[in-house]
């Protein structure tokens, strides 16, 4: 049993619960340095009110933004909503198999890019010209006028189709329209006449 | 004025701008309407479409069918009204992201008598893929003589099935040259279909309980 009363365990007592000793200087340079900082230290509101002072982006960093935005978002919307055969990546008329013989054929297509490229043949010696219209290019007779193969041959183009079921005719001489004859036929429930119906599979 | 007010400015222009340059593009080919009248009317129908959020791509599409087919303007009118008022509906069956492909043939789906339901059906059936495709094969279905019913139950079974678009188009095509060769239009694609079932796993069921593992 410890005799607490010892002179010798009374004095390492001691000794343990004194503090050190402090230097008063450097106690008195922390608490200033401690309120300064204090002092200088922006609330959090005060933060984003700055954060939205700053200039953070200039007029002329966000004009430049505008504009790129504008030129991306339009070269975006030209690529997927180009519809008729004047891309450069859908394969011409000369590279595509045409549907020979007189049996009714589907117009042959490849599937490069968006959508389907079509291939049409028509035959109609006497026009002087001929152009596809339909769904697929908003039957806007400017948009898919089609070439002769050779000096008495079939008129020929190609289109480009997105799947499903599209309705089209031929336009001869730019006023007449008529049906593909080796296509299925499409009632016209609005203006009446001739149509074929072709149906765009999956790439 | 500040960094952040100027940006707000910018990007309300931009959006200004894209939307301008939008309605530009689309009613640029109205210069392919020789007629005054009839390109009043459609300038005038395409506006009030544009503002009631109808794709005018379609609309433009049926003006231009009407002019290349010598329509009267009051036929290209009527014909407008109609295609707006079915996309419409189809904007509301197939719902707000739907596409103006889908839009387009949910469309001319209704125009030959496919009901309502089916179209909300076919959307729930491929919530988020493109049914365009699926959309068209049901209308030329329809379009040879397939009762509308009947071969809406065709196209939902082989959609369940995941069947390709080779294989719908295949299907519509086929019962084409049948029709064509003198057969029933039901009867043709009972045939076809069965055909094409064959090739497919039966529809995933939820209700169907697996057999438990041995």
């Amino acid at each position: 049993m410890i005799d607490e009363t010892d002179e010798l365990i009374q004095r390492a007592a001691r000794s343990l619960r004194a503090l050190p000793a402090t230097n008063p200087l450097a106690t008195a340079r922390i608490i200033a340095a401690v309120r300064a900082r204090r002092a200088q230290a922006p609330s959090r509101l005060a933060l984003v009110a700055q954060w939205m002072r700053e200039p953070t982006l200039s007029a002329a960093s966000a004009a430049f933004l505008a504009a790129a935005a504008l030129v991306v978002g339009f070269v975006a919307r030209g690529a997927v909503r180009t519809v008729d055969g004047s891309s450069p990546d859908i394969a011409t008329t000369s590279e595509m198999p045409l549907p020979t013989g007189t049996a009714p054929a589907l117009p042959t297509a490849n599937t490069r890019g968006e959508g389907v490229a079509v291939a049409f043949l028509f035959e109609a010696r006497n026009a002087k010209s001929v152009a596809v219209v339909g769904d697929f290019n908003n039957w806007d007779a400017t948009s898919s006028p089609m070439k002769r193969f050779g000096p008495d041959g079939p008129w020929t183009t190609t289109v480009r189709a997105k799947p499903g079921r599209h309705v089209y005719a031929f336009l001869v001489d730019g006023s007449t329209v008529v049906a593909d004859p080796r296509a299925p036929r499409a009632r016209d429930l609005d203006y009446g006449g001739d149509a074929s119906v072709l149906m765009v599979t999956t790439p | 004025m500040t960094s952040f007010r100027r940006l707000t400015f910018a990007v309300v222009l931009l959006a200004v701008a894209t939307a301008a340059r939008a309605a530009a593009q689309d009613y640029s080919r109205l210069a392919l309407i020789r007629d005054d009248v009839t390109r009043n009317v459609v300038r005038g129908l395409l506006g009030g479409a544009f503002s009631r959020g109808v794709p005018i791509d379609p609309l433009m599409a049926k003006a231009l069918e009407g002019v290349a087919k010598k329509a009267s303007t009051t036929a290209i009118r009527d014909a407008m009204n109609a295609l707006e008022k079915r996309m419409r509906k189809a904007q509301d069956l197939l719902g707000k992201d739907a596409s103006v492909d889908e839009l387009a043939a949910g469309a001319d789906a209704l125009s030959v008598g496919v009901s309502e339901k089916t179209l909300t059906r076919m959307r729930r059936a491929a919530p988020r893929r493109s049914i365009a495709l699926e959309l068209g094969v049901l209308t030329e279905l329809v379009a040879r003589g397939v009762g509308p019913s009947k071969a809406s139950e065709m196209v939902l079974s082989l959609m369940a099935r995941n069947a390709t678009g080779v294989q719908l188009t295949a299907l519509s095509n086929d019962v084409q040259g049948d029709v064509a060769a003198g057969l029933n239009p039901e009867v043709a694609l009972t045939l076809r279909g069965k055909g094409i079932m064959s090739l497919l796993p039966p529809p995933p069921s939820t209700n169907t309980l697996q057999p438990r593992p041995k």
